[in-house]
């Protein structure tokens, strides 16, 4: 029985990792309506850029975090100005390729640093003890990180619902026209939205290169990974990010434990989040949380 | 409108050749050809392993080596896919290389074809043993992967106390990491006194508790992981954390982690840190963390074209001074028989590479040897396990038992 | 009509069967015929070595299935980002052909044109299929749909040991009339016949596009909802649109199969199916001739990256500038492309062509 807890504290910690990394494009697309294919490139620039402020530079972990934060949200910022802005109104699958261009150019420019093609990690600065719990474990990184992603996601709802930056990028959102009349600068919302996501990307980042190790593969396949669970929460929703991504961890928990090496199945963790993920889009074309457009083929 | 683009590449690559040939001076000059995963998936493997053939190569050709001969040998990057290394290939046969040396397993399979077509000698960077069936011109720089499995196998069962020791094997969901399964599955019907229980193949998994669970859950006291460095350091972290991780070799109710040439060096304890301490690996190279002469060169070539130390110590970057080594030593040998050095030669001085003919390079534990029969190069592997932070000797060379029983 | 055909200078169609034809005017005609055979000649007069014959194979292998992408989401607006898979899956038609009869049995060696074909077919299949959550989904949502596609069959192909786990399934060496095809010609070979397939499946979305399906497709991208009030399918048509983007890439596969004489998983990754559609919008989204142009651009732009960075090589020692600047130029290509020149390489044909039309007049 303590295998199967551990599967879904185990499922629980990945799949709000998940929620951290889908965090980014949800915030995106929430407001300006991209589909932002290139998150996978922000969030290991982010990592990176901390363990370089925190090594290279030699600043202490926590403010190299803070500081990598910031400087992604500066990032978010200009890739909106400088490729999105032009793109306000363009067809869906335009906007879909210039993040995968965008994506592309990233990968090149990470490339020129050695962080492209080498491994590093981040000095360990929590207790290397796992907390064990009853047959249990789960280790610091994994609970801080966990605290984390709560901390972000909840203060990114409060943002939406309560403040009135947060509230414009909603009327964003729902209606261009509309909140322009009100005198809501629609550009600045889609500007803050890409900052918002980078500064969440770094978050991702920092804490999927404490658990993995930094290597430029693993991260930013993390932007592909998490698309599942995007779709199945619907896009467009923070709570349906969170509550897919946490079902995802699950699911590749479960499956990896139950599945793999038995009947000859083996890395079903890798595809059963999309064989789900079709089923589910057959029913519920909109995914769990998403807005239902009255629309007939 | 296709021909003017091919016009514009014609004369892209005469202003190209042109460029460059102008220099006279008065030796020959040798083409050489290395198409290998600079980005993509085992880049971080590639990337030292290109810099070892660059440099080696330059430093052949400034200390002459081979007298006022030169070698130009050419480096490409491929992303890891056979398609861009097929391409690549027929580029360097076009420009008359006369020893192509390749990387990964995937196109090393993909092209056997071709290299038998072309009758060209080549060394590639996978050890993959499946390389060598229907092959005759694939020289393996180092002992198969399969022999590094089934060595660590025998490492297991013969410090291993008690009844039969149950391993699971931990491999790369593809050719390079399933190679070596078949083989040691022989190696224990021929006798190879260990339980494989269970096979896993990996994914980009962040947390692999339940697979480490399930293994405790079945017994298992051995992982013998053939793959790259991430996915062993993710292990490895999730395995102490669980608190499973074995203090001594073959602690009981623990697991032991042993991994062959690609799941080791330095990269694995710049990735997982203090979780890979007592982590076992097997190689065939001198490691900069146990000084010998071999590893005193290394270095210093690492420093005369400013390496930064990452670089100078990857057990990669060896493995590309090797893989020089070996084909600047079969250019000298043809030079030195008084052969024209063209591809058939070179293919027969590397067969020659045996018995007294035995190449040693500075930077493996043990001598290339090469014949008709044989096309792995050196057999010898050297366990090292790592002891505060740094991998160190585990007893003397060894070569496998039971590799010889199963071929 | 002008009654002279050779000295048409516009279009006085009368009747509709006019307007259907393929080409309006005799010089149309010959200045095309003239360059298919140039085409066809040129490799004859002027021998490549290997590695430029297989980037040109390679090239026109890109451009069939460019095309069967440019229908599914140029013409009929429905993004598809597992078009490597399609290709991937003709691909191991073949493979699986010669899994279970070898590869140099007498179906895979000489009846290599049924074999392509077959291939399609099977895309074909596998295309419809795919496409029917195409009949509930939209946008980004049908474009995941097909992202899982893409997946799923890098996962069947990765761990099934019929496929080989994706290692190299060889396929054997054809035979033509005057014997097998060696090494030397092989390259030449599959050039011509590469080039005879796509001027066929050319002159098909031609026909097609002027036909009542071809512009089903189109309605269907503009306005569905206005296509059903026309009386039009629209379900059926998406569909139908992913089935013959199936076809296309199935065929490219198989000759994709034959030209690189295996078949392995790498060559059909979701890496693969961003080229294509990259291709397919440098080219021009919902142009014929973009479907051409597009490949052209994004291969010949590869290669020549490779040669100036091997020229900087020179200036920087030390580093393989190839590895950053590839990404970074497709990116940036992508990216201005779809900034400045949304409608791709084909819109500056057009440009061209009613420039050179009307010269000396501007306008």
């Amino acid at each position: 029985m303590s295998y199967f807890f551990q599967l879904v504290v185990s499922g629980i910690v990945v799949g709000s990792i998940y929620a951290l990394a889908a965090l980014g494009l949800v915030l995106v697309y929430k407001s300006s309506r991209v589909l932002n294919v290139a998150h996978g490139q922000l969030i290991a620039a982010g990592a990176f850029i901390t363990y370089a402020l925190t090594v290279m530079v030699g600043i202490p972990i926590f403010f190299s975090f803070i500081a990598s934060m910031i400087i992604t949200f500066f990032i978010g910022m200009l890739v909106e100005r400088v490729f999105l802005r032009r793109l306000i109104g363009e067809p869906i699958i335009s906007v879909i390729m210039v993040t995968i261009g965008l994506g592309s150019i990233l990968d090149g420019l990470i490339y020129l640093t050695p962080f492209g093609t080498e491994n590093f990690s981040f000095p360990a600065f929590l207790p290397q003890e796992p907390i064990a719990l009853g047959g249990v474990s789960i280790s610091w990184t994994q609970l801080v990180g966990v605290i984390i992603t709560f901390l972000l996601i909840g203060g990114f709802s409060w943002f939406f619902k309560k403040s009135t930056v947060g509230i414009s990028m909603r009327a964003v959102s729902d209606d261009q026209f509309g909140s322009m009349s009100v005198g809501i600068s629609v550009p600045k919302v889609f500007g803050l939205a890409w900052a918002t996501a980078g500064l969440s990307a770094a978050a991702a980042g920092c804490i999927i290169g404490n658990i993995t190790g930094l290597n430029f593969d693993t991260l930013h396949a993390f932007g592909i990974v998490v698309l599942p669970v995007v779709i199945l929460g619907g896009l467009d929703s923070i709570l349906g990010a969170v509550v897919a991504g946490i079902i995802m961890g699950l699911i590749q928990q479960f499956a990896s434990g139950y599945l793999d090496g038995n009947w000859g199945l083996n890395g079903t963790g890798e595809v059963l989040p999309y064989i789900i993920l079709l089923f589910i889009l057959l029913f519920k074309p909109h995914g769990l949380f998403g807005i239902h457009e009255i629309e007939r083929v | 409108m296709k021909t003017k683009q091919l016009f514009l590449n014609a004369l892209l690559v005469l202003a190209v050749m042109f460029a460059f040939t102008s220099p006279a001076f008065a030796g020959n000059v040798y083409k050489l050809g290395l198409s290998l995963a600079i980005t993509g998936p085992t880049s971080d493997a590639g990337n030292p392993y290109s810099k070892g053939v660059e440099d080696y190569f330059k430093f052949a050709n400034e200390t002459g080596i081979l007298g006022a001969d030169k070698i130009d040998c050419t480096i490409r990057d491929d992303q890891y896919k056979t398609d861009i290394t097929k391409r690549n290939f027929e580029d360097y046969l076009d420009q008359g290389i006369v020893l192509y040396l390749n990387y990964s397993t995937g196109s090393t399979l993909g092209l056997k074809k071709d290299f038998e077509e072309e009758e060209i000698a080549v060394i590639p960077a996978s050890f993959h043993r499946g390389n060598l069936d229907g092959s005759n011109y694939i020289f393996l720089p180092v002992a198969s992967y399969s022999e590094q499995v089934i060595s660590m196998g025998e490492y297991v069962a013969n410090n291993h106390k008690g009844e039969t020791p149950k391993v699971a094997l931990f491999l790369h969901p593809s050719a390079f990491g399933r190679g070596p399964l078949a083989d040691t599955q022989a190696a224990v019907k021929a006798g190879l006194k260990i339980d494989i229980v269970e096979v896993v193949e990996h994914g980009k998994d962040l947390d692999n508790t339940a697979m480490l669970k399930r293994l405790m859950s079945k017994g298992v006291q051995y992982v013998i992981s053939q793959t790259i460095q991430s996915p062993v350091a993710t292990m490895l972290k999730d395995a102490q954390r669980l608190g499973l991780t074995s203090k001594t070799f073959g602690e009981k109710g623990k697991l032991t982690f042993l991994g062959a040439h690609y799941t080791g060096g330095n990269d694995l304890i710049a990735l997982a840190g203090a979780a890979t301490e007592g982590y076992h690996w097997i190689c065939s190279y001198n490691l900069t963390s146990e000084k010998t002469e071999g590893t005193t060169k290394q270095l210093a070539l690492a420093k005369k074209y400013g390496r930064d130390a990452k670089a100078a110590n990857s057990h990669n970057y060896a493995n590309g001074i090797m893989v020089a080594q070996v084909a600047t030593e079969a250019i000298r040998r043809a030079k030195a028989a008084g052969l024209k050095v063209n591809k058939e030669n070179l293919y027969k001085m590397l067969n020659g590479m045996n018995g007294a003919k035995a190449y040693h390079p500075y930077t493996t534990v043990g001598p290339v040897t090469y014949s008709k029969t044989d096309r792995a190069g050196v057999d010898m592997l050297q366990i090292y396990s790592v002891q505060n932070g740094t991998f160190k000797k585990v007893g003397s060379p060894m070569q496998s038992v039971y590799m010889k029983k199963i071929k | 009509m002008s009654v002279n055909t050779w000295l048409a200078t516009g279009n006085f169609n009368t009747t509709y069967k006019q307007e259907q034809k393929t080409f309006f005017t005799s010089l149309d005609r010959s200045v095309f015929t003239f360059f298919l055979l140039i085409l066809f000649i040129w490799p004859l007069i002027f021998p490549l070595s290997n590695k430029y014959m297989l980037v040109i194979d390679n090239v026109l292998i890109a451009i069939v299935a460019v095309m069967g992408l440019n229908l599914v989401t140029g013409f009929a607006g429905l993004i598809s980002i597992g078009h490597a898979a399609f290709v991937g899956i003709g691909a191991y038609t073949v493979a699986s052909f010669c899994r279970t009869i070898g590869d140099t049995h007498v179906i895979i060696t000489h009846f290599w044109p049924v074999m392509i074909i077959l291939s399609g077919l099977v895309g074909a299949a596998f295309g419809g299929l795919i496409g029917l959550p195409a009949l509930r989904l939209k946008h980004l949502y049908l474009a995941i749909a097909t992202l899982s596609f893409q997946m799923i069959f890098q996962w069947v192909i990765n761990f099934m040991s019929f496929f080989n786990q994706g290692q190299t399934i060889s396929v054997g060496r054809v035979f033509w009339f005057t014997g097998k095809i060696g090494r030397k010609d092989h390259y030449l070979f599959w050039y011509f016949i590469i080039l005879t397939v796509v001027v066929l499946l050319g002159f098909g979305i031609r026909n097609l596009l002027k036909t009542r399906y071809g512009r089903c497709l189109v309605a269907v991208r503009d306005n569905d909802r206005a296509a059903d009030a026309m009386g039009m399918n629209p379900g059926l048509t998406k569909v139908y649109a992913f089935a013959l983007a199936g076809f296309f890439a199935g065929v490219a596969g198989a000759l994709h199969a034959y030209l690189y004489r295996g078949v392995g998983f790498e060559s059909f990754t979701l890496h693969e199916s961003i080229g294509y559609l990259a291709m397919a919008i440098v080219g021009g989204l919902g142009t014929l001739n973009g479907s051409f142009w597009g490949p052209v651009a994004i291969k010949y732009l590869d290669l020549g990256v490779e040669n100036l960075s091997e020229i900087l090589g020179h200036y920087t020692p030390g580093m393989n500038l190839a590895t950053a600047l590839k990404p970074f130029t497709f990116g940036l290509v992508i990216v201005l492309f779809l900034m400045f020149e949304p409608r791709g390489i084909a819109n500056w044909w057009r440009i061209i062509k009613s420039y050179t039309k009307l010269w000396p007049f501007r306008y």
